[in-house]
């Protein structure tokens, strides 16, 4: 039987569908009956779609449109 | 679920056209469009220290192969594959293996009982639209910051997978991962953003 703590581990595989079916059955048959779980599930897709929102940025220094221009030169064989 | 990113709506062969034709505009749309990633992808492989010079490499290979370039792959995936090649030339044949067995925990024990039930509620949150989320200048600094605080592998694998729309055998093969532990990454990324989120909310 699993747990709300077999949740929290693979929720990211649940939701992707990345489970050997026996595992997906046994979680969803946890889901049905627990609604804390149900709330955590919710969250970790609202934190998917949010991140996709968002779309967060590495942090760096490179002036982008400088770079930009340095390749175009240098596609153009300019030196 | 159906993932989130949009798959690569523009017309690449035009665009592809366009660089080849020495146009700044096209230039510009893909340095901004591709090089945060392609930092992720550098960054994963080889570290902070040589990152930015392996995708400046990997930049200037790109443009001058451009020409050959035939399409197989989507342009983002190809600019990714020439970084990590680059990435892993650098780093020569050093093993990539990394253990993930470290005692890493989705949700701290002290959240459930002995028979792993969830000791409190999970509190239902109060998230805005996706259109409103990009206004939410506080919620959108809780996030950069998460996201750039995770270790670099995740950050990769969450930015390919979850933001990039990209699969995940392109994802595993770009930065040498079996599937297994690509998953893992990628759990313990959302998961990180989810606590962050979930502060946020109780503030």
């Amino acid at each position: 039987m699993f747990e709300c703590k077999d949740i929290a581990e693979e929720a990211s595989n649940y939701l992707d569908g990345d489970l050997p079916l026996g595992k997906r059955i046994g979680l969803f048959l946890h889901i049905v009956i627990c609604s804390c779980c149900r709330e955590y599930l919710q969250q970790i897709k609202q934190t998917i779609s949010t991140v996709a929102t968002i779309k967060p940025q590495e942090q760096h220094s490179t002036d982008t449109q400088a770079l930009a221009e340095k390749l175009r030169a240098i596609s153009k064989g300019e030196p | 679920m159906k993932k989130n990113a949009a798959p690569e709506q523009l017309d690449e062969k035009g665009l592809i056209a366009k660089l080849i034709d020495g146009d700044a505009a096209a230039f510009e749309f893909v340095v901004s469009q591709y090089h945060s990633t392609m930092l992720s992808v550098a960054r994963a492989i080889i570290g902070e220290a040589f990152a930015d010079e392996v995708v400046q490499e990997a930049w200037i290979s790109a443009i001058k192969a451009l020409p050959r370039f035939e399409g197989r792959a989507s342009l983002k995936t190809w600019l990714l594959q020439i970084t990590s090649n680059g990435a892993k030339t650098r780093l020569r044949r050093e093993s990539r293996q990394f253990s993930l067995d470290d005692g890493w925990q989705a949700e701290p024990d002290s959240k459930f009982d002995q028979r792993g039930h969830r000791i409190d509620d999970v509190l239902p949150w109060n998230i805005d639209t996706p259109e409103a989320l990009l206004e939410n200048e506080q919620l959108r600094a809780v996030i950069e910051t998460t996201y750039q605080k995770l270790p670099p592998h995740q950050r990769a694998v969450l930015t390919m997978y979850d933001m990039e729309g990209m699969e995940m055998t392109e994802i595993c093969n770009i930065l040498e991962l079996s599937a297994s532990n690509a998953r893992v990454l990628l759990h313990r990324a959302r998961t990180a953003l989810h606590h962050s989120i979930e502060k946020y909310q109780e503030n």
